[in-house]
């Protein structure tokens, strides 16, 4: 092993052969900072904590370059989850146990199937969006996103091979854009804002039904299908609790303007509007479901009583993600939407 | 209800704009379990095959019409009932087959996930013990910059994504893949600088990194400087990697890494070439001309001395080897530039040694030497 003299000497010997070498000195005494900082001056795409350059042109320009505006806990732990728990539509799903079904169940799971399709386009493009423009001294959460737009294609794909798979094809398209007040999950511009209103209003509401998807499954790739995307849906979910538990903490300034993003997604999530919950009113696909939970078409009111249970335990596990991120002091003080408090209520 | 017979409606499109379809759209009914009738093709039974049940299967009869271009920004899948009147959701700058397919992305999407591999887990971190300093420093260096390029990679891919329109949603999901991959190619280059205590590097010179951030006209575009000039370089730099690893880890690191960059180029090239054999002629001569400038900022980046010292002390074992692993070095980069020529005559770019810029083509004349690794 070299002794720091006889390292000096050759060191020299190779500068004076024309190597520089003076990033190994830089490398020598750099020592790797703990923790994030709270404010990002990265503008040259840079991995967080390593040395920077002065020579370097900017071309960052991230929108989201401070701590609180982006970062949650625990997001190695999830994106380690991430990385573990991926699947194979085509070769985890047990496509050989799907027989023909009647034409109305059929019709409603192949309608159901171009929903999740769809929809799963937007928790794959939204997301997208954000994690080019957030600096990558936040790279955690940049991580946590993409994966979700991994997952998310996964989704897209596994449902399309539902639709496809057993005598059907996809079926009417859904309206995502009509009806939605104040702003939507594609058009927010700001990270909290798109995190509330996926994460934690829209997913939610997909994770019940995917939680209960037995019961409207028919065979075991779809129980399969169900199970799997839950799993992963949990996850998107996740980002969203942890997130808004962070911002409560360490952002409390802006707990009023989160508010306001859960009115609005309480009040989508009440009306059916946005059309992002399929369980929700004057939804096609909430007649879909109840063709699939009834059992038939000519049972279809019994499965608008199974429907309104699922909109019950919607709203049951949405106060549960609001008292987990520190938001539900709305459901006390009268803020929260009364419709769904009443369902609230009614499922107590 | 008539589902137990295929339909499909007259005025659907077989080939060509899918806007056609959204204005043509039949007027959708109201009454409850009216779309229950609402298909475009009905009766498909796609079968698993021997990889399992694939994207590629399921384009069968109308689903498998892939549009020359679509002005559809429902976020309408491709093959759904059209409803007419639904208001656009975005506007998909890229809308056109040419600006962004290539055959192989459905079939490249696939392997990516039988082919995924969890660097946390599978890599054998306990194996990396503790190299002589300079090795140890110079690997952090590498690492660093491999980092780096990964996550670059990612912010390139995620500035263009979500622009691409869903008609073309095996190129989507084949890029939401390979942005996975290189999450996870960040992750591990990073846990494996910091390992044994160590800490990160300088970061790179930046001037290719930045063309790619900058770059606006079009993922053709784009997908040439990433997939053509970077990719080359980052596959070699994998390889070199791999072969002069000191431990079974490394190895195992680099040598899955080179499976998934060995993905991303084959979408990549295979786009270039689509783009360069649809677009109308002189395409390929624009893209070759508009690699003048950028030339030489690739030139900047094979100049700055940073990576290309750590590479040399990696390979000669420490800084009183360098000048040998120098010529190592020099080899690399002269296979580089030759890499980057073929890639680039392949897919039809009007790049040769004779247009090559002369600050480049003096790489290709430097002396081989004889790689060493073991």
């Amino acid at each position: 092993m070299a002794t720091v003299e006889s390292r000096t000497e050759y060191w020299e010997r190779a500068k004076e052969q024309g190597f520089d070498l003076s990033w190994l000195s830089q490398l020598q005494e750099h020592v790797a900072g703990e923790g994030v900082e709270e404010r990002s001056a990265n503008d040259t795409g840079r991995v967080q904590g390593s040395i920077p350059r002065g020579n370097v042109a900017r071309f960052g320009a991230y929108t989201f370059r401070t701590k609180s505006e982006v970062w949650a806990y625990n997001l190695t732990k999830l994106y380690e989850e991430f990385i573990t728990r991926q699947w194979s539509s085509a070769t985890d799903i047990p496509w050989d146990t799907i027989q023909p079904l009647s034409d109305d169940i059929e019709a409603s799971q192949c309608q159901l199937a171009t929903f999740f399709t769809q929809v799963e386009f937007v928790a794959s493009d939204v997301p997208g969006r954000f994690i080019s423009t957030m600096s990558p001294d936040y790279q955690e959460v940049r991580l946590a996103l993409l994966a979700q737009v991994m997952d998310e294609s996964r989704h897209l794909d596994v449902f399309r091979k539902r639709a496809l798979a057993n005598g059907g094809g996809l079926m009417r398209m859904i309206d995502s854009v009509s009806d939605v007040v104040g702003g939507s999950t594609d058009n927010a511009r700001e990270f909290t804002e798109f995190s509330s209103r996926l994460h934690i209003t829209g997913e939610g509401n997909v994770l019940t039904l995917f939680r209960l998807g037995e019961m409207m499954a028919y065979n075991e790739a779809e129980k399969a299908i169900y199970r799997r995307c839950a799993q992963d849906e949990a996850r998107h979910v996740a980002i969203g609790v942890l997130h808004l538990r962070y911002m409560n903490e360490f952002a409390p300034e802006r707990r009023e303007e989160i508010h306001c993003y859960l009115d609005e997604g309480e009040s989508r999530q009440a009306t059916g509007a946005g059309g992002e919950n399929p369980a929700g009113q004057s939804q096609l696909t909430s007649q879909a479901l109840a063709v699939l939970l009834g059992g038939g078409k000519d049972k279809m009111d019994e499965g608008q009583n199974i429907l309104r249970a699922i909109r019950q335990r919607q709203t049951k596990e949405y106060f549960q993600r609001l008292k987990s991120a520190g938001f539900d002091d709305r459901i006390h003080n009268g803020r929260v939407n009364p419709a769904l408090l009443e369902q609230y209520k009614a499922a107590a | 209800m008539a589902l137990d017979e295929e339909q499909k409606p007259a005025d659907s499109t077989e080939e060509g704009d899918q806007s056609q379809e959204s204005e043509t759209a039949p007027a959708v009914s109201s009454e409850p379990l009216a779309w229950m009738n609402d298909t475009l093709q009905w009766g498909v039974r796609v079968q698993p095959g021997r990889k399992g049940l694939t994207m590629r299967d399921l384009n069968v009869g109308i689903y498998g019409e892939v549009p020359e271009s679509s002005s559809d920004m429902s976020r309408r899948p491709r093959g759904a009932f059209p409803v007419s009147g639904i208001p656009r959701t975005d506007l998909y700058a890229l809308s056109a087959r040419v600006d962004l397919w290539a055959d192989n992305a459905v079939d490249l999407y696939e392997e990516a996930i039988q082919r995924r591999w969890m660097g946390h887990l599978e890599i054998g971190w306990d194996e990396i013990t503790p190299q002589p300093y300079e090795f140890e420093l110079a690997m952090r260096q590498f690492c660093t910059e491999l980092a780096q390029q990964a996550s670059i990679e990612t912010d390139v891919i995620g500035q263009w994504l979500h622009k691409m329109n869903y008609a073309y949603h095996e190129v989507k999901t084949f890029l939401a893949s390979e942005i996975f991959d290189t999450g996870r190619h960040y992750t591990t280059f990073r846990n494996r600088a910091l390992h044994n205590e160590g800490s990160l590097g300088l970061e790179s010179a930046g001037q290719f990194n930045r063309r790619m951030m900058e770059t606006r006209p079009g993922w053709t575009e784009v997908g040439m400087f990433l997939y053509l000039v970077r990719g080359p370089l980052t596959l070699l730099l994998y390889r070199y990697g791999e072969a002069y690893a000191r431990n079974r880890a490394d190895k195992f690191l680099f040598r899955k890494c080179i499976e998934d960059k060995a993905r991303h180029m084959a979408y990549g090239m295979a786009h270039v070439k689509y783009a360069v054999d649809n677009q109308p002629p002189g395409f390929g001569q624009g893209l070759g001309n508009l690699m003048r400038g950028v030339e030489r900022d690739l030139v900047q980046d094979l100049r700055d001395p940073v990576l290309w010292e750590a590479l040399a002390i990696i390979i000669g074992g420490s800084v009183a080897n360098i000048a040998q692993g120098m010529a190592v070095v020099d080899d690399l980069k002269r296979q580089y530039i030759e890499d980057y020529l073929k890639r680039m005559q392949w897919a039809g770019v009007n790049k040769t040694e004779a247009n090559l810029s002369p600050d480049l083509a003096a790489f290709l004349r430097r002396e081989e030497t004889a790689p060493t690794g073991d």
